[in-house]
């Protein structure tokens, strides 16, 4: 089986819905061992273009490949090799955590024993032991942010697909999740995520790609995207945003 | 991920206020804001899915069609003599109300386009939050079906009492339906609030169990009324309900066509102190509502967590295996018990399945052995009385079986989990049935149980137990594929009774289609069992069988739906599309 060191390759990937276009055939290579940053403003189609990555969404036309395996014609073999956290998809949240944790593990076909020794380490790990039976319904945003990472780390996948995993966290469980991800990289694992703060993505990444209104507009390792510049800079200048001149909003 | 279509249609209706004069000034809301606004989500919520449309179409044919039923009802009232038109109005309007109130707990759920949260963060007092929420719910179509059913009443009206007596009718008939809709949504939103709560659950069990206790001697009475059926006796009741706010505002006109002016104006009183009652109560439970009290209710925290899976399967079913199938027959027992829509559904289902036999069997429907009650005979007489029974099971088989009708709706997003994951389409069918039929196949053994101890006739029981059998089975078939092609989404509210906008109607024709259909599939069994006599007892094995069969096949069929469309069964119980 040869993927030529792709962990995720998209080609022609596109979704419209109604009359507007989601995605409008997206290319994309993310390397093996990358730690891989997808940028983009509200609405670019990140969210749209994961979720066809990972299986929830059927797309319209192009091929989605996780390490080599179709995820549309082959759907039980490439999950299997693929870890995810959605964005905007609730939980079961009204199982506690080390229950969501055994259900995830279940649906996968994992070994019982297995689960339970990865569970306990993911919970202590993750700072969530102390949560107890606590539903994952009344978790903070952070913690089931943490959760949902450990439902998708638990069968040790060897690609990462996170949806906004920074979003509404705060800055302890950032630093933690950040951690867990770098280590999970340096171990040969591949990770990619959709953001949009530049400061996570610049600490983090290894390549970068910004996607604006369903189009890729810049893609590779993070030195050659930003050329010299802040990652702030080229991403204004790519998808072209407006300032304020000072006169608008008087009244306030 | 958030698979949602285009741009969402509450953000266009919230423009509504707009128009304002300046920053300053501000002016009142006024009702019509929250007409046209729900005239506007509905309508944006048609735009781009020809579907809902259809939906909607279907569900106004058959408002139009009660409606018209109900007009022809109430309008009869001109050719009667004033005993039958009393009758028909204080006893048809008394059931509009009760029946307004007991329906959307039951079956069909209340129209929640407006949901009271998001307008929890405007400055709106909320006395006229709830006259806007009542005005715009007069906007659905069951509250135009039963406008144009009462306006039948002002046909006897205009006849006997004249320009007057119209005038006054029409009024009681506005009135009337406000107040059945305050009644509906008061009564849905307080019930909501108790069953949220973790603890007033065991309070819900406590009152069902009590219902089913008092159903006894009320059969007793209703059947010993019914057997002196005295027409009088009846009339003087109706007079009764006349005077209370279920018949008032519907026997207006009857009291000005009698030249009792002052009649009429009491009883619109007491329908508008009554509608005044219900409006404040609404308002005292809206509170709760409107600031998502669903975490009011704290759950059990801290305390040793032990192995992780052992803690998901629970104890009390030890024949469950730590496989993909087993883990999700585990999570939906322990779902039907934490979650309120799910749990709510369940409640009702049992207090139906356990209240309607018996008020039958008491009302003497299906001719008690020695009762002195009224027999309906059908052909032979000795033949036809176990038929009833065997059909009635029939539909309460079939009937326990619609809760898995939108069983993907109740996990909403939640079910991408599944996704993700990639869950065999038969796995996940297959065991959402056995968690469903962890709670049902007990309820349906003592209803069983029950009806053959009421009728006196406990050799019936094997048939009985055999019929039901078969029928849930061909209920959980057809339900199966049913929530499969035709899932839609629950709204996200704190409302468990809450449906989304507009095509409640259609939704619950969709889910008497699939009670139709059911009880057809397993209708040979009730027929043969009620023609087998004293071999009667074969009809358990053979209806245990069927059902499963049946059962099977469902699972068969619906997997292999689910396998072929699973991420679009996803986009289709996503809320907010």
């Amino acid at each position: 089986m040869s993927h030529g060191g792709s962990a995720l390759t998209l080609r022609g990937l596109a979704k419209r819905f109604g009359d507007t276009v989601a995605v409008a055939g997206i290319d994309l290579d993310v390397p093996e061992g990358s730690f891989y940053g997808l940028l983009g403003p509200n609405g670019a189609g990140k969210t749209t273009t994961l979720s066809m990555a990972v299986g929830l969404l059927r797309p319209d036309a192009g091929q989605v490949k996780v390490l080599g395996v179709d995820m549309w014609a082959d759907p039980v073999e490439a999950k299997r090799r693929l870890g995810a956290l959605p964005d905007g998809v609730r939980l079961f949240d009204r199982l506690s955590g080390p229950e969501l944790l055994a259900y995830t593990g279940l649906l996968r076909g994992m070994d019982p024993d297995t689960i339970d020794r990865r569970a306990a380490e993911l919970l202590d790990v993750l700072d969530l032991t102390s949560a107890g039976r606590t539903l994952v319904v009344d978790y903070s945003a952070g913690m089931r942010k943490k959760i949902g990472l450990a439902c998708a780390l638990l069968h040790a996948p060897r690609l990462l697909v996170l949806d906004e995993p920074f979003e509404a966290v705060d800055p302890v469980s950032a630093a933690l999740i950040r951690d867990i991800l770098t280590r999970f990289v340096a171990g040969g694992g591949t990770v990619i995520f959709s953001s949009h703060v530049m400061e996570v993505v610049e600490r983090l990444c290894s390549h970068v790609a910004i996607l604006d209104r369903g189009v890729i507009r810049a893609e590779g390792t993070l030195d050659q995207v930003r050329g010299g510049r802040t990652l702030e800079e080229t991403f204004v200048e790519v998808v072209g945003g407006r300032t304020a001149t000072g006169e608008e909003l008087s009244w306030l | 991920m958030a698979v949602t279509a285009g741009a969402g249609g509450r953000a266009t209706a919230a423009g509504q206020a707009g128009g304002s004069p300046g920053p300053d000034r501000v002016r009142p809301v006024a009702l019509r804001h929250f007409a046209r606004l729900r005239l506007r989500i509905t309508a944006n919520g048609f735009r781009g899915r020809p579907y809902r449309v259809g939906l909607f179409v279907v569900g106004l044919l058959v408002g139009l069609f009660l409606s018209a039923n109900g007009f022809l009802l109430f309008a009869v009232g001109a050719a009667v003599d004033r005993q039958t038109q009393l009758l028909i109005m204080a006893l048809g309007g008394a059931t509009l109300v009760v029946g307004s109130v007991l329906l959307p707990l039951v079956w069909f759920g209340i129209d929640d386009t407006l949901d009271p949260a998001r307008f929890a963060l405007l400055p709106i007092s909320r006395g006229r939050l709830v006259c806007g929420l009542l005005v715009a719910s007069a906007l659905g179509v069951p509250a135009i079906a039963v406008l144009l059913a009462t306006s039948g009443l002002l046909v006897p009206a205009a006849r006997h009492g004249g320009p007057a007596g119209m005038a006054v009718q029409a009024i009681g008939v506005l009135l009337g339906l406000a107040l059945c809709l305050a009644a509906g949504r008061a009564v849905t939103s307080a019930l909501a609030t108790v069953l949220r709560s973790r603890r007033a659950r065991d309070l819900a069990w406590v009152v069902i169990a009590l219902v089913a206790a008092l159903v006894g001697p009320l059969q007793l009475l209703v059947v010993s009324a019914a057997a002196q059926a005295d027409w009088d006796r009846v009339a003087s009741v109706a007079r009764v309900i006349g005077w209370t706010p279920l018949g008032a505002p519907y026997t207006v006109g009857l009291e000005m066509a009698d030249g009792r002016p002052w009649a009429a104006a009491a009883k619109l009183a007491v329908t508008v102190v009554a509608l005044a009652g219900l409006l404040w109560w609404w308002s005292r439970t809206l509170e709760s509502a409107m600031t998502g009290a669903t975490s009011a209710a704290p759950t059990r925290t801290r305390g040793a967590v032990g192995r992780a899976t052992a803690s998901l399967l629970p104890r009390a079913l030890p024949w469950l295996r730590p496989t993909p199938g087993g883990a999700i027959v585990a999570r939906e027992v322990r779902y039907l018990w934490r979650d309120a829509k799910r749990r709510s559904n369940m409640i009702m289902v049992v207090v139906i399945g356990l209240f309607l036999p018996v008020l039958m069997l008491g009302l003497g429907l299906t001719g008690g052995g020695t009762g002195a009650g009224p027999t309906v005979t059908v052909g032979r007489p000795d033949a036809a009385t176990p038929l009833v029974v065997l059909l009635m099971m029939l539909f309460i088989g079939a009937f326990v079986a619609s809760t898995l009708a939108n069983q993907f709706g109740y996990d909403g997003t939640a079910y991408g989990t599944h996704l993700v994951v990639g869950v065999p389409g038969r796995v996940e069918l297959r065991a959402r049935a056995v968690a469903y039929s962890v709670y049902l196949l007990p309820l349906l053994l003592v209803v069983g149980a029950v009806v053959a101890v009421v009728r006196g006739s406990p050799t019936m029981l094997p048939a009985i137990w055999g019929v039901l059998l078969a029928a849930y089975g061909a209920g959980v078939a057809v339900n199966l594929v049913v929530s499969v092609v035709a899932a839609y989404p629950l709204p996200d509210t704190s409302n468990p009774f809450a449906l989304g906008s507009g095509d409640a109607v259609a939704k619950s024709a969709l889910a008497l289609g699939a009670l139709v259909l059911a009880s057809a599939a397993a209708a040979p069994v009730a027929v043969t069992a009620a023609m087998l006599g004293r071999w009667s007892w074969l009809v358990l094995p053979v209806g245990a069988g069927y059902g499963l069969g049946l059962a099977a096949l469902g699972v068969l069929v619906g997997g292999g739906l689910v396998d072929q469309r699973a991420p679009e069964l996803l986009a289709a119980v996503t809320p907010g599309r």
